[in-house]
């Protein structure tokens, strides 16, 4: 029992020390591409809290985004009243949380489907106003991003120089131990609102509305306050991806990736961190991935090369759509249930015949049941 | 802890021109079982709907005590001590211990901050409260399956992980809607058991929807019945049982002169 005990916190502790790796031994492209996976990790977190654990259709994550990108490019920039960077960040998270917390009294309203419709409009409504409040979103062709700066050190290739065992930090490597730190926030955080009271809470909305407020419930107030932690979430991804791109152009925050948002929870499996950042590695490594290595695989055009052949961002959008088909048919709790799965199989061919404790973990029903009205 | 009376005066229900309910009165004295009883349709549900604040009377009140329930919302009436089953079971994803935690929301503070921070409080709350629910799940019959995936357990242990997440907050009045629905006998026998020994050992008034008149006569100090949202029948088990009224709307009308049999 001691032992077993034992082997998550080493496990843990392992892919801490395996994660702060990478800027030693990668390039800025693989920097990169773990960089945007991060960011797009916290900011699945937070749409798997709203819509996997609280049952809440939400495509308007893109929105919220948003607000935290643009959030801190204008606190910190200029034009802007150009605050000190790191208060920037956290006042965009917190302006995040108050759209979200905005957003409210319609999501207290209008349940499933029809949400989606709603949250679906603030994507129209906030890339309309991007590409006309000139002076704070500068329009169509965006702003550039104040780097972050935190008491003199900043997350830019140079200020001060820093070359950490014969490799020189430049603003990848930097920014990549920055994702690292948020996004352990992100899973310490999330994780304990999942295990405990709140979670709870959401997850006994999701089941059914009625169960959960005859059980003691608030639920106006459990529901708006979903919508308020997961927009924090999306918040801080907008900061780091707007961090990460240098710049901040409108089109980024298009129903495309609202969409994305909902494949990576979905690819991932509804409801859990795990999922989540596993699905969010996917589908944003995914058309990196492809367009690098574009000219050795089948059927996929390198970018630019002319050749017959679809390009390498639609092949990779192609992919994750068939697999987000194939994981509804085959493993509706996605890629961390999968995984579950493996584990208590081969958790149950350890175990001799006979003493089976080790619970067979069912597979997740396809849809939701219905919503019990009593 | 002392248990207040429900009264339940002259409650209606309507919806869209269909009275559910029609002027029904009854009151649960402290620390007795009262089944609500009728045919299907009859509004024993809607009333439970009513008494939980699913559902707002047109007229009539409902008291717990000294407090005005029907204009309270569903979470209020939940923190005055009033746990609830539903006739089809209603218990979210995850293992009993999950549910059972559900049912203690309303005796715990741990908020988003807190919970998010793993601050010491919260973690101290959850561990103590585990442990009630435990006990909770004990008392119930299902404490071996405590950490069990509730969608693993059998169809009789789902029911009672529902009437221990009821139990979990720790009622004055527990609504039980068919208890022991679409169970066998043998799981029927145990929870009847399982009803009269919270009963006695949490001293707590129980309203009963049942339709097992097995059981409403075994636990049930006094019984009202319904039909057709009416109040037709009150009393002790023994009098509704030879109740004429009661008679002809469970049997159908009986030829005129024939006696009730």
């Amino acid at each position: 029992m001691s032992d077993r005990r034992l082997v998550k916190p080493v496990a843990v502790a392992a892919l801490a020390v395996l994660l702060c790796l990478p800027p030693f031994y990668l390039d800025a492209f693989w920097l990169r591409i773990g960089l945007f996976s991060l960011a797009a990790a916290i900011g699945a977190t937070g749409l798997s809290l709203l819509s996997g654990t609280a049952g809440q259709l939400s495509l308007g994550h893109a929105f919220f985004l948003a607000v935290g990108a643009y959030g801190y490019t204008w606190l910190a920039g200029d034009p802007g009243p150009g605050l000190p960077t790191a208060l920037a960040a956290l006042l965009a998270v917190l302006l995040a949380g108050a759209a979200g917390g905005l957003f409210s009294p319609v999501a207290g309203r209008v349940r499933g489907i029809y949400l989606g419709v709603a949250t679906l409009a603030l994507v129209f409504l906030g890339h309309h106003l991007l590409l006309t409040a000139d002076s704070v979103t500068g329009g169509f062709n965006g702003r550039s991003v104040p780097p972050l700066a935190v008491g003199g050190f900043a997350f830019t290739g140079d200020d001060p120089g820093l070359t950490v065992l014969g490799v020189p930090f430049g603003a990848e490597e930097r920014l990549w131990y920055l994702a690292l730190a948020l996004f352990a926030l992100t899973w310490f955080t999330a994780r304990g609102l999942l295990r405990s009271r709140p979670g709870r809470a959401l997850a006994a909305l999701r089941d059914s509305e009625t169960a959960a407020a005859v059980m003691g419930v608030d639920v106006a107030r459990y529901r708006s306050a979903a919508f308020v932690v997961s927009s924090m979430y999306a918040g801080l991804a907008g900061v780091l991806l707007a961090l990460a791109f240098r710049r901040v152009v409108p089109d980024y925050f298009s129903l495309a990736l609202s969409v994305d948002y909902l494949a990576m929870i979905v690819i991932g499996g509804l409801g859990t961190v795990a999922g989540a950042t596993a699905g969010a590695v996917f589908v944003t490594a995914l058309p990196l991935l492809m367009t690098r290595y574009a000219d050795r695989l089948p059927l996929v055009a390198a970018p630019g090369s002319g050749d017959a052949g679809i390009g390498p961002t639609e092949a990779a959008r192609y992919l994750y759509g068939a697999v987000v088909v194939v994981i509804l048919l085959y493993a509706p709790d996605g890629l961390h249930g999968l995984a579950r799965r493996v584990r208590a199989r081969m958790r149950r061919r350890r175990t001799p015949a006979g003493q089976n404790t080790a619970p067979a973990v069912p597979p997740a029903p396809a849809a939701r049941p219905k919503e019990h009205t009593p | 802890m002392s248990v207040p009376s429900l009264q339940v005066r002259d409650v209606t229900v309507r919806f869209a021109g269909l009275t559910a309910l029609d002027d029904v009165s009854f009151t649960v004295a402290p620390g007795t079982t009262h089944a609500l009883i009728g045919p299907n349709g009859a509004g024993k549900s809607t009333c439970f709907n009513v008494l939980s604040g699913l559902y707002r009377p047109a007229a009539g009140s409902v008291r717990l005590g000294d407090t005005e329930l029907t204009r309270l919302a569903p979470h209020r009436i939940a923190a005055l001590g009033v746990a609830r089953t539903f006739q089809n079971i209603v218990i979210t994803d995850g293992t009993v211990a999950d549910n059972l935690m559900l049912g203690r929301h309303i005796l715990t503070r741990a908020g988003f901050a807190a919970s998010a921070l793993h601050l010491p409080r919260a973690r101290r709350e959850q561990r103590d409260h585990r442990a009630r629910a435990r006990e909770t799940a004990e008392l119930v019959g299902i404490g071996a399956h405590f950490d069990s995936l509730v969608g693993l357990l059998s169809y009789g242990d789902r029911k009672r992980v529902e009437l221990a997440r009821a139990l979990c907050l720790e009622p004055r009045v527990l609504l039980l809607d068919e208890p022991v629905a679409g169970m066998n006998a043998g799981e029927r026998a145990r929870m009847a058991e399982v009803i009269q020994d919270v009963r006695t050992e949490l001293g707590l008034s129980v309203v009963l929807v049942e339709h097992d008149m097995g059981l409403v006569m075994r636990l049930a100090d006094e019984v009202t019945v319904l039909d057709f949202g009416r109040r037709i029948a009150h009393g002790s088990p023994d009098e509704v049982r030879r109740d004429p009224e009661v008679l002809r709307a469970y049997l159908g009308s009986v030829a005129e002169g024939e006696g009730a049999a």
